[in-house]
């Protein structure tokens, strides 16, 4: 086998690996900070996905709707903190049920608004690129990149701001983050506001592959959690393991069966995982259920 | 000390309304029973299927606390083993053959899913989740492999259940029959996990919740009990299953879906989670509702089993039930004046 004929099952698994990896930092974060545990989550996927759709209806750019997506998703993320979330910490099954109630209305007003058939979306980029010589689609090759950037800013973020200092401190422990002077309510607030964020991201990125209809988010949902699950939650690292367990294996299996019966495989390797691995492949000493 | 002995003097006349109750159940869907027209024949049988499979899901949740997000998989998987073998095989009995192998093969999928989560000490909200990918990926299964589940428009020709032996033959056809039968069994359930519950035996499960570490200090094997536990819930909810399959003469991917794993919780919690027969009458009382809303526009029902999702976490986290308990606690407490603190 040549380099040139992994190039593309390499390159198809990066591209679900970053989707991944974008979708369920937000997830992983805002857990190991607070135990929170978002179904709505997904929604902020279908948010972006959306956004795009109806920027490009309205004559916008691809590029426009990169740009406000995160926004938009990140203002809804406010909200769902503020109105649901932020009411809930101390109660895992009430915060399920309530974001889950969420995750309902959301899809099904979208359903409501726009229908219940496909929303087109078209990628920026067309036509196909040369990687080590084999041709690959130059829309895919933009996406690991532009995931690979803006995972890399996060992780930036995380190891030298501030405020990723903050976050850290809350998930490594919240009562003394507290009696240090973090209000962790609001780090907490805000970490919601950037993982709804990343999630319209990735929304608008898997638009133009994906089938953009109001249900989309709940793939997402069920696929990040098992990620954060498996990878471990509360680190940027777990994330990464995780996603590059359920995204590599997966495109792995996808070659040699159908793609749900390769989803099926990969969870019932990630529940073997588990039985080994109870806090995930990268265990956060701090998170324990 | 005082909080529980205060849980522990409600539960047990909770659980001993249920006998009582059960035949109360059956006397009235009895008496309905000879009064009703076709179409609401099958309305209450399935109603009665759907209330064994809410059922289901309360011996897991009311018992140990486990919150299944997925137990449509195991309502699917009894449906569509009826739907696939009774379709394909052209044997005597083949219906009640393939009722059995749903209710094993769920069994089986419960018992390997909960043996490595639950020995690994996966629990509350990671288990919960776990269901979720479980229901999302079966309902993909459902959907893609058209060969053999027919995809979104599922598999039709379904035989009903028949008993052949000899010269004797009894199948259940009619409505008016599948719904003696569902009741029976239903009947019969809820006696059986009544007493089950009541015993030492559902002592020890409630422990799981309340506590599982101290049960399990005290020589319990906690791990293997909820496995078992979840494994035969899981098989209760295929029974459901394949009887709504062969009652109904087709499956679709909805009847394995999330949508319905939902649903099924919405019963629970709107009947009130362990008292089991709220359940049932949550289940029956609810899709009579949602028949009726359906029937002025098909999106209303999301929306609102959504409203209701976020209305009871914050108004009435004990259910409609638990709601109902609560208000005339209070009253009944203000009337004695100076009762005890209770949680």
């Amino acid at each position: 086998m040549t380099i040139t004929s992994l190039v593309p099952s390499v390159m198809n698994a990066l591209t679900l690996i970053s989707v991944l990896m974008l979708v369920a930092m937000g997830l992983g974060i805002i857990f190991g900070m607070m135990r929170v545990i978002n179904l709505a989550h997904g929604e902020f996927v279908t948010i972006g996905a959306f956004t795009l759709s109806v920027l490009q209806e309205l004559g916008g750019s691809y590029w426009l709707a990169l740009m406000v997506a995160p926004i938009i998703g990140a203002l809804a993320g406010l909200l769902v903190e503020r109105l649901i979330v932020q009411h809930l910490y101390t109660r895992w099954l009430a915060t399920i049920l309530a974001t889950w109630g969420l995750s309902l209305i959301i899809a099904q007003i979208l359903q409501i608004i726009f229908g219940a058939g496909p929303q087109s979306v078209s990628a920026p980029i067309s036509g196909t690129m040369d990687i080590l010589g084999a041709s690959y689609p130059a829309y895919r090759v933009f996406i690991v990149l532009f995931s690979a950037a803006v995972l890399g800013l996060v992780l930036l973020m995380f190891s030298r701001s501030n405020f990723g200092l903050d976050i850290r401190t809350v998930i490594q422990d919240r009562d003394m983050a507290e009696a240090l002077g973090i209000d962790t309510k609001r780090v907490f607030s805000k970490a919601f506001m950037l993982g709804a964020a990343l999630a319209a991201l990735a929304g608008v990125l898997v638009g133009p592959l994906a089938v953009v209809i109001a249900q989309m988010g709940v793939n997402y949902l069920a696929k990040s959690f098992f990620v954060v699950i498996v990878g471990g939650a509360g680190s940027f690292w777990g994330i990464g393991a995780g996603s590059a367990f359920v995204g590599g294996l997966e495109t792995v299996f996808t070659y040699q069966m159908p793609v749900t019966l390769a989803q099926a495989l990969v969870l019932a390797l990630g529940i073997i995982v588990l039985r080994f691995r109870p806090q995930g492949i990268v265990p956060h000493a701090n998170i324990k259920w | 000390m005082k909080i529980l002995s205060a849980r522990q003097g409600r539960n047990p006349i909770r659980e001993l309304s249920t006998p009582a109750t059960a035949i109360v159940l059956g006397i009235v869907v009895f008496v309905i029973s000879l009064y009703a027209d076709y179409y609401w024949m099958m309305i209450l049988r399935d109603a009665l299927v759907f209330g064994i499979f809410a059922l289901s899901l309360d011996y897991l949740w009311g018992r140990t606390g486990l919150l299944s997000f997925g137990h449509a998989t195991f309502f699917g998987i009894g449906a569509y083993a009826v739907a696939i073998l009774s379709t394909n095989f052209d044997i005597a009995n083949i219906t009640l053959l393939a009722l059995l192998a749903g209710i094993l093969a769920s069994g089986l999928v419960a018992l390997l899913f909960g043996y490595f989560l639950l020995f690994a000490g996966v629990r509350g909200p990671y288990f919960t989740i776990m269901t979720l990918a479980l229901t999302v990926i079966a309902s993909h299964i459902a959907v893609a492999w058209v060969d053999v589940t027919g995809g979104d428009s599922g598999i039709t020709g379904v035989q009903p259940l028949s008993l052949t032996l000899g010269d004797f033959e009894f199948v259940i056809f009619a409505p008016q029959t599948g719904l003696y039968v569902a009741l029976a069994l239903l009947l019969i359930l809820l006696l059986v996990i009544w007493k089950v519950a009541t015993s030492r035996y559902g002592r020890l499960l409630k422990a799981l919740e309340v506590n599982e570490l101290r049960a399990r200090t005290l020589g319990y094997n906690t791990p293997l009990h909820l496995v078992g536990t979840f494994t035969i819930s899981a098989m209760i909810a295929a029974l459901a299953g394949g009887l709504y399959a062969s009652f109904a003469g087709y499956v679709a991917p909805d009847l394995i879906g999330l949508l319905l794993s939902t649903k099924v919780i919405v019963w629970v919690a709107v009947g009130g989670r362990g008292t089991l027969i709220g359940p049932v009458l949550g289940a029956v009382f609810v899709m009579q509702i949602e028949r009726e809303l359906s029937s002025i526009n098909t999106s209303l029902w999301p929306l609102f089993i959504g409203l209701f999702f976020i209305a009871m976490v914050f108004l009435f986290p004990n259910g409609l039930v638990g709601l109902v308990q609560d208000l005339s606690g209070k009253m009944s407490k203000n009337q004695k004046k100076g009762g005890t603190e209770s949680a």
